[in-house]
């Protein structure tokens, strides 16, 4: 009995923050989406899929994400498996380096690279003085510096999710393979990738959401021509005032992100 | 003082969802950068030395700042707060503004009249009125642009920064464009056009006023259809630019002080408003940044006053968009401009 109630104890701060912070916004979100002046309605979905307009911004976010994801997963894998492997001084230096941009904040990191890939730039300034691009050539405002900018962002939420699975794995394991004749990559592949999986698995998710919700790095990125459905939203919200909307919109992201979330949970549960 | 049992609830229920609010204190809102500077050393840093209160600043433009009035409905957390896009209109119609009287601001009665029309409804006086136009670069530009129909000319498309609809002068620039294309406050889809045919012709979009000036100091851009004081930080950032009325008119945005309803210290607030519109807040206010000051007793320095648009003629011929239209139409222009320039 005292076992439980103090389980009980234990949840409580957790679980209200949760129904506080989480659980009754959403349910006013959901609310919101469905409401019209004259009680409920669908009118606010119907916009949004009224011409190709909201729908392109929908598959930028998801098609981008996707994109930032498979790359930040890329990269990361790599580093987290060295990390992982070396020794304890080095693993630490890697893990600070990894770690270290997470502590500048990520308008900061953005502001990194809107002077970097702006068109006096040092990266487009040394094209253009090999003569080979013109004038106005600038990364900015493109889905590529949105791209780089945001696996930037999201790369140590991906190394910290696969290190964790990845430190715990025996070594061993790995040995026994390449004495049975599996090649380095072999065994990356055969033995160390499904056994990292859930570490895989969590890293994306994660880094998946973030991007597909982030709206900061890709309205300055971005510019103002190139939307993505959190900028949408934001916009709905503090510019047009249109709350309905901005409602329907982040059920749409939010179902939206439940589709390509549920395979991958499913993925994770089965290697889990 | 009588505590009741309702406003000791009232204020536990406030201490539970808002900062503390101590009586000597005010909460506004102001734009951020040099506005912010010259806000704070015209008006606040003057204002706490003179009455000992403390002035606390949320950062937010116009739009954010309303979104957030209208949030707070129930228990608003601004004492004063500014707008330069007309919402004050739309807040005074909704209940969220306290109107105020030349007893609670004294200066009120100094203003020109068509700054303080919508007094009466709690639609706050303008303190600043920012006149619209074409800023341009003067070292670079072959020709000197003289009317708004400059900025379709297909020579100039590729060094022009429009701005995005979202900023105040963003939306006065593309009403402007939309008229000179025979376009009505009813009918945007000219203006819409000529954007489209610019952004073709190379053209960019900017969505935050920092971003001209990037674009004027680093991209080579010469031309740009906006306020008379932005021209001026950009001259102080050492560009040769210059600002110019366009000959089709001069389009302004009003910069207004409002007293936010359902509040308890608004006498201090009103005295805030009341030494927003004085002459030597708006005077040094001009100084600063190049303002249309709208107090008639305000009396600008020479080199200033040939800056701005100043004195009872000159601030006559400005014109203003209707607000009430803006409002009423942003959310499907907004959605329109965003299908517009969309790549």
């Amino acid at each position: 009995m005292t076992d439980r109630r103090e389980a009980w104890l234990f949840l409580v701060p957790g679980l209200a923050l949760l129904v506080l912070g989480f659980v009754l916004p959403i349910l006013r979100m959901l609310v919101l989406s469905v409401l019209g002046p004259d009680g409920l309605t669908l009118q606010q979905f119907a916009r949004f899929f009224q011409d190709g307009y909201y729908p392109s911004i929908l598959w930028r976010t998801v098609r981008m994400s996707l994109v930032i994801t498979a790359i930040t997963a890329a990269i990361g894998f790599p580093l987290a498996y060295i990390t992982s492997r070396v020794g304890p001084r080095l693993r630490l230096w890697l893990i600070v380096m990894v770690i270290l941009p997470l502590m500048t904040s990520v308008v900061v990191r953005t502001f990194g690279w809107m002077v970097l890939l702006g068109r006096s730039g040092p990266l487009a300034t040394t094209l253009r003085d090999m003569g080979l691009v013109g004038r106005s050539f600038s990364l900015m405002h493109t889905e590529a510096a949105i791209v780089l900018g945001m696996v930037q962002v999201l790369l140590p939420f991906m190394v910290l999710s696969m290190l964790g699975v990845l430190s715990r794995l025996d070594p061993r394991l790995e040995e026994a393979a390449r004495t049975m004749g599996c090649s380095f990559l072999q065994t990356i592949r055969r033995v160390v990738l499904p056994l990292a999986m859930p570490g895989v698995v969590a890293g994306s998710l994660l880094v998946f959401t973030l991007s597909a919700s982030s709206f900061i790095t890709p309205s300055l990125l971005g510019g103002a021509r190139i939307e993505v459905l959190a900028g949408s939203i934001y916009k709905s919200v503090t510019q047009t005032l249109d709350w309905n909307f901005a409602a329907a919109q982040s059920v749409i992201l939010f179902l939206g992100l439940a589709l390509v979330l549920i395979p991958y949970l499913r993925l994770g549960a089965r290697h889990g | 003082m009588q505590i009741t049992t309702r406003s000791l609830f009232g204020s536990v229920a406030i201490s539970l969802f808002a900062m503390p609010a101590l009586a000597d204190e005010i909460t506004i809102n102001s734009f951020g950068g040099a506005y912010e500077e010259a806000h704070r050393a015209c008006v606040i840093d003057p204002f706490e030395a003179a009455t000992g209160a403390k002035v606390n600043i949320v950062t937010a433009y116009s739009a954010d700042a309303f979104a957030q009035l209208r949030a707070q409905k129930d228990a608003p957390q601004f004492d004063v707060i500014h707008f330069s896009g007309g919402q004050e209109i739309v807040g005074a119609s909704e209940g969220l503004l306290l109107p105020i009287t030349p007893e609670m601001v004294p200066n009120l009665a100094d203003v020109y009249d068509f700054a303080k029309e919508g007094v009466a409804k709690g639609e706050g006086p303008a303190y600043q009125i920012a006149a619209v136009g074409l800023v341009y670069a003067a070292d670079k530009m072959p020709e000197a642009p003289t009317k708004w129909a400059d900025l379709l000319n297909p020579e100039y498309s590729d060094r022009l920064v429009l701005t995005d609809i979202s900023n105040g002068y963003g939306m006065i620039g593309l009403l402007m464009l939309n008229q000179i294309s025979g376009g009505t406050m009813d009918d945007i889809q000219p203006g819409l056009d000529a954007v489209s045919k610019l952004l073709e012709q190379g053209a960019i979009v900017v969505s935050k006023s920092p971003e001209i000036q990037q674009e004027f100091a680093q991209n080579d851009a010469w031309l740009a259809a906006y306020a008379s004081d932005y021209a001026y930080t950009l001259q102080k950032a050492g560009l040769d630019v210059k600002f110019v009325q366009g000959e089709e008119g001069t389009p302004a945005s009003f910069i207004t002080a409002s007293l936010v309803a359902g509040r308890d210290n608004v006498e201090l607030a009103s005295k805030f408003i009341d030494m927003e519109l004085s002459p030597e807040a708006q005077a040094c206010f001009s100084e600063a940044l190049r303002y249309t000051p709208t107090n008639s007793k305000t009396v600008l320095a020479d080199d200033v006053a040939a800056s701005v648009v100043y004195g009872p003629d000159a601030t006559a011929g400005l014109m203003r968009f209707d607000p009430i239209k803006i409002e009423a139409n942003r959310s499907a222009w907004v959605e329109a401009w965003g299908k517009t320039i969309a790549r």
